[in-house]
């Protein structure tokens, strides 16, 4: 299943959903840099969490 | 999720909105092919969507959603540390809100100096499943996103209008 899928297929969907198995409550959470949007200059999530005593991040798309 | 970014602000709650892939992807909105197209999505979150929250995008291949479970509307909170102290698998800021309203006393009862060690705790949050703004919120994507939704989880409810 591609992570850029075309089709909306709810077999192939849920094949790629791993919840479950994501960092755990309580463990350090992995940073991954990312870019944004204002100026798409690169910055990483650590950078975020970093500058604030708690940090929200909402993951989503358009739709 | 803006109203409660503003509300914790004053606390040192900071708020992003991390932009992944198309969950359903249309004619408006398909799927992914380059960054760019991808920051061209990301604009039409702020600028049809209004999220006012500073918007991140992951890279093309989501490498960053894909570690964190891929799932399409998680929320996630770190503390400064960056631990992970808050996972949802689905956004409801009442949810949301309610674990800052916790966390938040946490960080003032730890400067009063009081002994805090943490512990793990599960719990079963509930949302409202509204299926017509979901259907409203499909149709920006276009007819192909309403089909392919409808065609995993049964068609719109009757007040659903696709032209209007």
């Amino acid at each position: 299943m591609e992570y850029n899928y075309e089709k909306f297929i709810v077999p192939d969907v849920e094949q790629m959903l791993n919840f479950e198995n994501s960092p755990a409550t309580g463990s350090t959470a992995p940073d991954f840099p990312l870019w944004k949007l204002e100026d798409q200059s690169e910055t990483s999530l650590k950078a975020w969490w970093s500058k604030y005593t708690y940090m929200v991040v909402e993951f989503g798309s358009f739709t | 999720m803006n109203a409660i970014a503003d509300k914790y602000a004053k606390d040192g709650v900071g708020s992003i909105f991390l932009y992944t892939n198309e969950a359903h992807p249309g004619e408006n909105y398909p799927h992914h092919t380059s960054m760019e197209q991808k920051f061209r999505h990301a604009e039409a979150i702020r600028d049809r969507l209004g999220v006012a929250r500073q918007i991140l995008v992951d890279s093309l291949d989501g490498a960053c959603h894909r570690a964190y479970g891929s799932n399409p509307n998680m929320t996630w909170i770190f503390n400064r540390a960056g631990t992970v102290i808050y996972k949802s698998d689905w956004t409801d800021a009442e949810s949301v809100d309610n674990a800052l309203e916790y966390f938040v006393d946490v960080a003032k009862r730890r400067k009063d100096r009081e002994k805090l060690v943490p512990f793990h705790v599960e719990r079963l949050d509930y949302r409202n499943a509204d299926r017509l703004a979901f259907f409203n919120g499909l149709k920006l994507s276009g007819p192909k996103a309403v089909q392919e939704f409808a065609n995993a989880f049964g068609p719109p409810p009757p007040e659903f209008n696709p032209d209007e």
